[in-house]
């Protein structure tokens, strides 16, 4: 297992390397970083200009692979990504903002994945009774909601809720206010800047695992070994929780794991609507503002993300179905 | 038991039926059902595609009559109404710059859907092609296929859509190419893993050794036998696509000023949501109906066109009333 997993990982990292490489010619293609010295005033020269480029390492009257070679001894050497046009070092935006999306993914993460499975298992239950429909049918609407509708709807909603109680309880933007001191206090404040995020990523997403997972119990729901959990004399409940689930649970893990790099990166639209200093808006920020070291970090941490996505993935099916053998 | 099996059907299991010529058709009529009666009836029969399907109807004649129906155009603006609540004069109100967003919002909603099923169609399209070749042809051009669309799939996808499209400064048409140019990879992984299946089939051997060519076994054989996949690929793609141009837009990197699509709108909308709920209101019922009812139909021909499919439950229903 460990040796498959570490000829998996050296594969990933060859493939991280090469994405990273190619990102970095892409955007230093794309992304012009004098522009963001054109609308200063004084006007500069173009000669000063590349002088203050030229200090981190954006110059375009160095030669592009020097500057390449500049930037990728750096980060082998000292784990150095660079700095922005402005002279903003990349590592500290990434480290400070690797943590505030972690709260908001993690947290949709779990909470996605509890409700989509329990859902899915409540509804395989139940076949085109009611309650299955219903659920279906909420289920494909929460689907297909755009994100930006859904988490503008969530905010309208908080507005109101707020309104009717009389007093801000949920905060609509930021992670935590800047004057709450106190780790009790603290915590909550972090609490109350998490609900609603948490609540608009949650909505769009658990119900494709919802909808999977039921899908795929059905077709194991009157399979013999479930029969025999039944005569075995367990309830039909726990027959299908402890062994219908679980045969068919390895697709949704996947697709639960996958979905780790897509929420880091991906929760751009959440991040801009609820303020959130995350990856997903450094993202936008450093296309919008030439930054070429920035958006090559950010796309790197992505391709990390997958990797990890990935792994974790290929551990979890060894995990859940004993069948598995790696070598 | 014996009533739940389904009357005599058309052998619909057979995928190679699929592919039937126009007199073998006239053949099948005279039996109980035709292929496209038969997928008719079971389309109709789900509620929920044929509520997707009105819904989209009304959608598109929105979008096309709707212009017509307002006097003003997308980018008029009315001075004397400034932000303006909805009223007789102004059906959605008006925005900051005194624009009516009812010109406004069925603009936006006929850009979206544009950009929405051509990408789809395109990317559909390629992947079929490309998915279908690679399975075909095998050995070393397969294998060369495969690793292009591996590698494509790694480089982040996103960052050269918001590169391109940023240096791009807004235009549709330009959109179009790069959703298209990022989305059909995956599409093709699916397309290669059904085809591989497919290639070993009689009628595929028949027709190779009786001389036909590899592009027209591709296009006339193996495309053909997966259609009932792309077709169901296709509406599930739009309702992507549209939920990437509207995001980019959000965010500023899609279709931008003077242009308007609904992301433009809802950023408009976003930024002024309690002061001016009505800019929010009209464009996100737009997308969602339209991304909903793409759904609906998308799952409602996954389930007519699939023999294996869960549908079945309401057939049983239906047989036993």
């Amino acid at each position: 297992m460990l040796r498959y997993l570490l000829r998996r990982s050296c594969g990933w990292l060859l493939m991280i390397v090469v994405a990273t490489n190619l990102t970095y010619f892409l955007a230093n293609f794309f992304l012009d970083p004098r522009a963001n010295y054109l609308q200063l005033r004084p006007p500069r020269t173009p000669g000063q200009i590349s002088r203050s480029l030229a200090e981190y390492n954006l110059s375009r009257d160095t030669p592009l692979l020097d500057r390449w070679w500049h930037w990728i001894s750096g980060i082998v050497v000292h784990w150095n990504w660079g700095y922005s046009p402005v002279g903003e070092s990349v590592n500290s935006q990434i480290s400070f903002r690797i943590g505030v999306s972690a709260q908001l993914v993690l947290g949709s993460l779990i909470l996605s994945t509890l409700i989509g499975i329990s859902l899915a298992v409540y509804t395989a239950a139940r076949q085109y009774r009611f309650a299955d429909r219903f659920y279906q049918g909420v289920s494909i609407i929460t689907l297909n909601i755009p994100v930006v509708v859904a988490s503008l709807a969530v905010v309208l909603l908080a507005i109101a809720f707020n309104q009717s109680v009389g007093n801000t309880l949920l905060f609509v933007a930021g992670a935590q206010s800047p004057t709450v001191t106190g780790f009790w206090p603290l915590l909550l404040d972090r609490v109350r800047h998490l609900i609603l995020p948490t609540i608009s990523l949650t909505v769009i997403s658990y119900a494709g695992y919802h909808l999977l997972q039921r899908s795929l119990l059905l077709d194991n729901i009157n399979s013999d070994f479930v029969r025999l959990a039944r005569a075995k004399g367990l309830t039909r409940q726990s027959a299908i929780r402890r062994h219908g689930l679980r045969t068919s649970l390895i697709p949704v893990v996947t697709s639960v794991a996958f979905a780790i790099p897509a929420l880091f990166t991906g929760a751009v639209i959440t991040e801009t609507i609820f303020a959130w200093q995350g990856m997903g808006q450094y993202f936008v920020q450093t296309i919008g503002k030439n930054d070429i070291h920035g958006a090559v970090a950010v796309a790197a941490f992505g391709a990390l993300m997958t990797a990890i996505g990935a792994i974790l993935a290929d551990i979890a099916v060894v995990a859940l179905d004993p069948r598995v053998r790696v070598s | 038991m014996t009533t739940n099996v389904p009357p005599l059907q058309p052998t619909v299991g057979d995928v190679d039926t699929l592919l039937s010529l126009p007199e073998e058709r006239v053949v099948r009529r005279g039996q109980r059902l035709s292929r496209r009666r038969l997928y008719t009836r079971r389309f109709l029969r789900n509620w929920g595609a044929v509520a997707g399907l009105v819904i989209l109807a009304l959608l598109v004649g929105f979008a096309i009559v709707g212009p017509m129906m307002t006097p003003y155009t997308y980018t008029d603006v009315d001075f004397t109404n400034l932000t303006a609540a909805p009223s007789s004069q102004h059906w959605f109100g008006t925005n900051g710059t005194g624009a009516d967003t009812f010109a406004q919002t069925t603009h936006g909603l006929q850009r979206s859907m544009i950009i929405g099923v051509v990408v789809s169609l395109l990317t559909t399209l390629i992947s079929a092609f490309v998915g279908a070749t690679a399975a075909y042809l095998g050995g070393t051009a397969e294998k060369a296929i495969l690793g292009i669309v591996h590698f494509l799939l790694v480089v982040p996808s996103f960052l050269i859509l918001a590169l391109i499209s940023q240096k791009a400064g807004g235009d549709w048409k330009v959109l179009i190419l790069v959703l298209t140019a990022v989305g059909w990879m995956y599409g093709a992984r699916v397309v290669w893993s059904l085809s591989t299946s497919l290639r070993e089939r009689e009628y595929i051997l028949a027709a190779r050794f009786m001389g036909v060519g590899s592009l027209r076994i591709v296009l006339r054989h193996l495309i053909p036998n997966i259609g009932s996949l792309l077709i169901v690929s296709f509406t599930l793609g739009v309702v992507a696509t549209v939920q990437a141009e509207t995001g980019l837009s959000f965010i500023g990197f899609g279709v931008k000023q003077p242009d308007v699509s609904l992301g433009t709108l809802l950023a408009d909308g976003a930024s002024t949501i309690t002061s001016a709920p009505w800019l929010f209101y009209f464009p996100a019922a737009m997308l969602t109906l339209l991304t909903v009812s793409m759904a609906l139909i998308g799952d409602g021909l996954r389930d007519a066109l699939d023999p294996t499919s869960h549908s079945a439950g309401i057939v049983r229903r239906a047989g036993r009333a």
